[in-house]
């Protein structure tokens, strides 16, 4: 489906807008909104540009720019953070070859920070897309990595 | 509403309830701390230095939050508050950029030195703001954001969005890291129009405007002079900021009518043009095809010379004079005082005959007057607003905030009838799609919606309307053919759309016509226009506050032109020049025999062209006027202007006219000039010199008051301009009770018939101003066009104004500000005909009409025209659409039809 395909399933209504960034959103391989379908998206919703454009920069889960296959979020919240949140970031960086926030060469995994995961009894944790992983240590972030690149 | 009381640091303070307690101290100089707050937003609450503590209320609160009620005691000032305040602020800066460059007023670092924070040592907290990275934005041609001095008040995004309706900005990132974004992060590519609201509500200079930043300096002594706008007729009220004698900014001045403050991007950023170079500095003669530098004797003598032989060679009509939309009352005045008393016949015009003429002659014979009835600010609370060829956010930008505001605030209804998409249709409840030159068939559809449907208003009908009922069944009879399906043939427009338009008119509390050039520059302009009278007379829709019937003014003058009698047909204040007790009136005041003045209506602006073609008319004085770009049917009017023995052109820069001239005299701008202007709403306006002529130029009626002298006939004895104006406050009934002396302050709309009289809202409360004081329904058939689309010009041109540009654009186009946001010719072109006829977007094409033809325009394919129908701005010289234009006049007003023009186009 094109861009103008996807945004207009959903009625021009303010209230799709985070609907609509979703679709968008999945719907791109690259794992990112364009700025051609935030354009699409103001036209469609009649709204100004910095209205669309400030509800996609404000979730952390819409990303503006190209991102890997798999995005792997690292809780950076208080108790995370108590329980080596640092450590595990910097094991990622080191395995990723890349800085937080960057993509893989292979277009794989992006790393990201985010808000508390939900799981503070268990940190700390990760997520790669909707699934979570926890109690992480070198050994275990190996393992999950290789069962993604197969 | 109620009044109460309430005491503040034990002061007592009368109220009225439910106020907001902030700015009720503010009205009586108790200066508590706020910088979120200001009013003419909605509090946010944001920045919470406004807090106070109320008897019977926990801990401290923000006053901007409270609404007053009787027997409130309010504690603004402690130790505590103060302490707290400055924690606050303390706190706020350490994120801040506090550098400043003197370009604007800070109202933050006004509040860091009140409280002593600008020594470090009392500072609690240290400066982080350079860790946190903040962007700025330089991308907009206007105004420039920096983050780091932002304090996210949150003002300029409610001013945006609240006052100015277009909600252009708002903010990204979250806590200490958020900032204010236009568009996806750069305000240059968002839909911001440069009014530059927002600059005018920061309180920190995070966003400042980009002209003259590098020179302003505001603690080196600037000059605030109050004055005009001088672009469109919505008559805003600016203060010019004047350093070394050049007007360097622009800001609009609150609290006062109309525009509270706000201003359009032409009133912010146009003024660059009173300081350009082009400027006309001195007199200059045409001496063997050259024009060379004379001195004003010279010239002046020159004129009165040549004027005074062609009046004795070929008698006293052979002179005439367009007067100026632009320029002043006092100047205009005195110019048609000269056609009448000097020249001796009323062959004086202006461009209102290219414009309202035909909404003003509709006007006054169904009315009595042809001056908006209502006030501008009523828009913002009425309930309905039909706009008719009126694109009103390009046109008329600040009366569409208010516009705006009601449907966006108050769900009020706004009805579009216009054949090409304007703004307003994203606030609009409906849009009427009519094709050009069917509204007639249209307005009588939904007149017969309201009469079969018995939405009329009887009782007004039989009080208010000529010959009442009888009147009302002529009417009926003649629109029963416009059944719904008959109107949709016609006009293209769904009938069920129709007749919902027709109902939430007629059934409004306070419904308010807004009718543009599309309504009034046709063939059928006055009968479109008695159309929409009858509609509002039948249903009552006029008479009181917020309900009638509003042509907003192109030209910041037009309306103080023609009331201050520069018009063929009447003199000051729309009294008939052919009526013998008038001139006996006018001749007294002038102190002149009655017999002096001719008795004959004199010629309008396309008809001293016509006649000068046919050599009636020899000789020419233009003020202020660029008929070679702006009349119809160009290359006509470049025959009739060869064809001028003497042709005087008195300007502030050359023109397309200027080259035909004998003599160019150089005049003032408005920042050079005193005087008045009168707005859309009837509103009288001072003008005020803010800076110093350049060279050796002159204002307009003083140099007419020379000619007038050396042709022998002195205009009068004027040391001021107010003596003029006390002059035509004697001469025009509706002036009489204005002085200068009551306009310092804000301006008073007419009639204003005595010294003591407020002036006047709404106009036709008890009585209309005909002769038997009731309104005149004029019931009008549909008719063809005569000009139709065949197949040698398959298409029809529609011609308009855009935001950027204004009129000819002589002024407007200096300024760069201006032609950074536009400053290039196009034709609008719908899709289906682009491939139609082979035409790509941004291709360049010939454009060709039985009357001429423009090369070299580009297109820009779109769907804002229906199909079979073209747009293009008039503005443009190298673009000149009115060779295109037809000079067939509206046989009532004698407007040009600049709205519809069959033509065809070449690749
Ligand atoms: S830019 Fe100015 S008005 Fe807007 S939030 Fe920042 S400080 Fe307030
Ligand atoms: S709306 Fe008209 S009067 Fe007001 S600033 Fe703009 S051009 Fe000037
Ligand atoms: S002024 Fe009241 S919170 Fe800012
Ligand atoms: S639109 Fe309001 S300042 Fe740009």
């Amino acid at each position: 489906m094109s861009i103008k395909e996807i945004i207009k399933q959903f009625e021009p209504e303010q209230h799709n807008l985070l609907h609509i960034l979703h679709a968008l959103q999945d719907a791109n391989p690259a794992n990112y909104i364009t700025g051609e379908a935030l354009e699409e998206t103001a036209r469609h919703l009649g709204i100004t540009k910095s209205s669309v454009y400030g509800v996609a920069r404000y979730y952390t889960m819409f990303s503006l720019e190209p991102r890997g296959k798999y995005i792997i979020r690292v809780c950076a919240s208080p108790v995370c953070e108590l329980l080596r949140a640092n450590e595990i970031i910097a094991l990622l960086e080191e395995e990723l070859k890349v800085k937080t926030g960057e993509t893989t060469a292979d277009g794989m995994f992006t790393l990201e920070l985010s808000e508390c995961l939900g799981q503070c009894q268990e940190a700390p944790s990760m997520m790669i897309n909707d699934k979570v992983y926890n109690s992480l240590d070198r050994g275990r972030i190996r393992e999950v990595l290789k069962s993604y690149r197969g | 509403m109620k009044q109460i009381t309430i005491t503040i640091d034990n002061q007592k303070i009368n109220a009225t309830e439910g106020a907001n307690l902030l700015q009720v101290a503010k009205d009586h100089d108790i200066a508590i701390p706020h910088l979120c707050y200001h009013k003419k937003l909605s509090p946010t609450g944001a920045c919470r230095l406004c807090i106070v503590k109320i008897e019977g209320q926990r801990g401290m609160v923000a006053s901007c939050a409270v609404h007053v009620s009787d027997g409130m005691k309010v504690t603004a000032f402690d130790e505590e508050l103060e302490e707290a305040r400055k924690y606050l602020l303390d706190y706020l800066l350490s994120e801040h950029n506090e550098e400043y460059d003197g370009t604007y007023h800070d109202e933050f670092r006004e509040l860091i030195y009140k409280y002593g924070l600008n020594n470090k040592e009392n500072r609690r907290f240290p400066s982080i703001w350079k860790e946190l990275g903040y962007p700025a934005d330089e991308t907009s041609p206007v105004l420039a954001y920096d983050a780091a001095k932002c304090i996210r008040c949150f003002r300029c995004i409610k001013g945006c969005d609240e006052v100015q309706g277009k909600n252009v900005l708002s903010f990204t990132n979250r806590g200490i890291l958020s900032y204010i974004i236009g568009g996806f992060d750069k305000w240059g590519e968002s839909e911001c129009d440069g009014c530059g609201e927002c600059i005018q509500l920061c309180p920190t200079g995070a966003i400042v405007e980009k002209p003259h930043r590098e020179s302003i300096n505001i603690e080196n002594g600037i000059k605030k002079v109050r004055s005009t706008c001088p672009y469109c007729g919505v008559g805003c009220q600016l203060e010019l900021w004047v350093q070394d004698g050049k007007v360097v900014r622009s800001n609009g001045v609150e609290g006062v009518s109309p525009n509270d403050g706000r201003l359009c991007v032409k009133g912010r950023f146009g003024y660059d043009y009173v300081s350009h170079p082009d400027r006309l500095t001195t007199p200059l003669i045409k001496k063997d095809g050259k024009f060379a530098e004379a001195s004003w004797d010279e010239a002046l003598d020159l004129v009165a010379r040549k004027f005074g032989e062609i009046k004795e060679k070929y008698g006293r009509k052979s002179l005439a004079g367009y007067a100026s939309a632009k320029t002043t009352n006092e100047d205009n005045y005195l110019f048609m005082k000269l056609v009448r008393l000097v020249f001796g016949n009323n062959n004086v015009d202006y461009c209102t005959r290219l414009c309202h003429a035909s909404t003003v002659t509709a006007m006054l014979r169904s009315l009595g007057d042809g001056a908006g009835s209502n006030s501008i600010e009523d828009y913002e609370t009425s309930d309905c607003m039909l706009v008719t060829g009126n694109n009103m956010i390009e046109t008329h930008p600040v009366t569409a905030t208010f516009v705006k505001y009601a449907a966006q605030r108050h769900d009020a209804k706004i009805i579009i009838i216009d054949p090409k998409w304007t703004p307003l249709v994203k606030d609009a409840h409906i849009w009427l799609q009519p094709r050009l030159g069917s509204d007639v068939a249209l307005l009588n559809g939904m007149i017969r919606v309201i009469v079969k449907e018995d939405l009329i208003d009887r009782e007004f009908i039989e009080k208010r309307v000529e010959d009442g009922m009888e009147a009302y069944e002529a009417l009926k009879a003649l629109v029963e053919k416009y059944t719904p399906e008959y109107t949709e043939e016609i006009t293209g427009v769904p009938a069920e759309l129709m007749q919902e338009a027709a109902r939430i008119y007629a059934k409004a509390e306070r419904p308010l016509i807004a009718t543009g050039m599309g309504y009034s520059q046709q063939v059928t302009g006055t009968h479109n226009v008695f159309c929409l009278i009858n509609m509002m007379l039948i249903t009552g829709q006029i008479g009181r506050e917020g309900a009638g019937l509003n042509p907003p003014r192109g030209q910041n003058n037009v309306q103080g032109v023609s009331d201050v009698g520069a018009s063929p047909f009447t003199y000051p204040g729309y009294i008939s020049v052919e009526d013998e007790e008038n001139r006996r009136k006018v001749a007294k005041v002038w102190g002149v025999d009655p017999d002096e003045l001719d008795g004959e209506k004199g010629l309008s602006t396309v008809e001293i062209m016509q006649a000068a073609y046919d050599g009636g008319i020899r000789g020419m004085y233009i003020m202020g006027e660029n008929p070679m770009l702006t009349d119809p049917n160009l290359n006509h009017t470049e025959e009739a202007i060869k064809k001028l023995e003497f042709l005087v052109v008195q300007d502030i820069f050359h023109t397309e006219t200027t080259p035909y001239a004998d003599v160019i005299l150089p005049a003032t701008a408005f920042a050079e000039s005193e005087g008045t202007y009168v707005n859309s709403d009837r509103r009288v306006l001072r003008v005020r010199k803010a800076v110093d002529p350049p060279g050796e130029s002159r204002q307009d009626w003083e140099i007419v008051a020379e000619i007038a002298r050396r042709m022998g006939k002195p205009l009068g004895n004027y040391r001021h301009e107010s003596d003029i104006w006390d002059e035509i406050a004697k001469t025009a009934p509706i002036f009489a009770g204005i002085s200068y002396d009551r306009l310092e302050q804000h301006g008073i709309q007419w009639p204003c018939p005595d010294k003591g009289h407020p002036g006047t809202a709404t106009l036709f409360e008890e009585r209309f101003n005909t002769p038997n004081g009731l309104g005149k329904l004029h019931p009008v058939d549909y008719a063809e066009q005569s000009e139709r689309a065949s197949e040698e010009y398959p298409l029809i041109l529609n011609t308009g104004r855009i935001l950027y540009q204004y009129h000819s654009s002589t002024m407007s186009r200096r300024n760069k500000a201006l032609t950074d946001f536009a400053n290039d010719a196009y034709v609008l072109v719908h899709p289906t005909d682009a491939s139609k006829f082979g035409i790509a977007d941004r291709q360049k094409v010939k454009i060709i009409s039985r009357r001429g033809e423009i090369e070299n325009i580009s297109v820009n394919v779109s769907e804002e025209v229906l199909p079979g129908e073209l747009f293009m701005p008039f503005h443009y010289s190298e673009a000149p659409v009115n060779r295109l234009t037809r000079d067939e006049l509206d046989p009532y007003s004698k407007i040009a039809p600049f709205k519809l023009s069959a033509v065809r186009i070449e690749a």
